[in-house]
């Protein structure tokens, strides 16, 4: 028998490669806008590299790229994770790339993170002055 | 009108479909961010029996940013002003996107159960509160018969 192939289509899928639980299940929906990590997040028109997953290194928790720079953005966020309220730092990838949004986020982190030591500072600063005024 | 963001949608069904014990809310017809509450007032706290109006906005940059939440009857409590203000770290500075319409419901309800008059929003009521416990509490008790509707929020009658 003798097939001719005459047209063709070729299917891929793709997905994030998460860590699964037990029952086989990734842990799978964006923390901040409940979406699948998998799909669209509210900033984006497409799934994708545009908006790549960020994970949290320290705590486990994970969230589209855009989602997170939102809340980092906000100042009330004080550069903490949304779900545990651990200080937010980053896992570096291979291959995450270099985008402006990469950098962005790492600009947020970096600001929070002074923000925090200009007030540590300033509360020892005042503890200092109570020492001063008690040994007065 | 900018499109309601899907997670908006997604909490309004879950609300609908598998409410909060003791606690409604519904979206307005004409504003999908607007929502009325009724919330029972938890057993055994002066506030039993009582059913609390509130209303909750979704402000355009939630989740970033959290409700706006407001007591519509009137509640003798040191947290809770005459305007109906809530004094509570997670509807401010503790707000975090993963909170969500009915976890801050059920903050507010467990506000209700354990006033906290050392960090007051009505002042006079949380010195009444510290003055003397006992009264207070009668008054509040006075204020649920007398303002907040006695049914419970499910619609069945006592």
């Amino acid at each position: 028998m003798k097939v001719q192939v005459l047209e063709w289509n070729a299917v891929a899928s793709w997905h994030w490669d998460l860590k699964v639980d037990d029952s086989g299940v990734a842990d799978e929906l964006c923390g901040i806008c409940r979406v699948p990590f998998d799909g669209t997040c509210p900033s984006c028109k497409y799934p994708g590299t545009d908006c790549p997953l960020i994970l949290g290194d320290g705590c486990t928790h994970n969230f589209h790229l855009h989602c997170i720079l939102k809340w980092l953005e906000q100042d009330t966020s004080k550069g903490l994770c949304p779900m545990c309220r651990q200080v937010f730092v980053y896992k570096r990838i291979k291959n995450m790339g270099t985008s402006e949004e990469l950098h962005n986020l790492q600009v947020l982190i970096e600001g929070h993170k002074a923000m925090r030591e200009r007030e540590n500072e300033e509360n020892e600063f005042d503890s200092f002055e109570d020492d001063v005024r008690m040994t007065d | 009108m900018a499109a309601l963001p899907r997670r908006i949608i997604k909490e309004t069904e879950r609300l609908i479909s598998d409410p909060v014990p003791g606690i409604t809310a519904y979206p307005d017809e004409s504003n999908l961010r607007a929502f009325t509450v009724a919330m029972d007032g938890p057993d055994s706290s002066p506030y039993e029996h009582g059913v609390f109006d509130l209303e909750l906005y979704l402000p355009d940059d939630y989740p970033m940013c959290p409700p706006k939440v407001r007591f519509l009857t009137r509640i003798y409590h040191p947290n809770i002003d005459k305007l109906g203000r809530i004094c509570l770290d997670v509807l401010k500075d503790n707000w975090s996107p993963a909170l969500q319409i009915r976890t801050i419901l059920l903050s507010i309800q467990a506000l209700l159960a354990s006033p906290n008059p050392d960090d007051p929003l009505a002042n006079d009521v949380a010195e009444d509160w510290k003055k003397d416990e006992a009264k207070a509490i009668g008054v509040a008790k006075e204020w649920t018969s007398k303002y907040a509707k006695s049914h419970t929020a499910s619609g069945s009658a006592e």
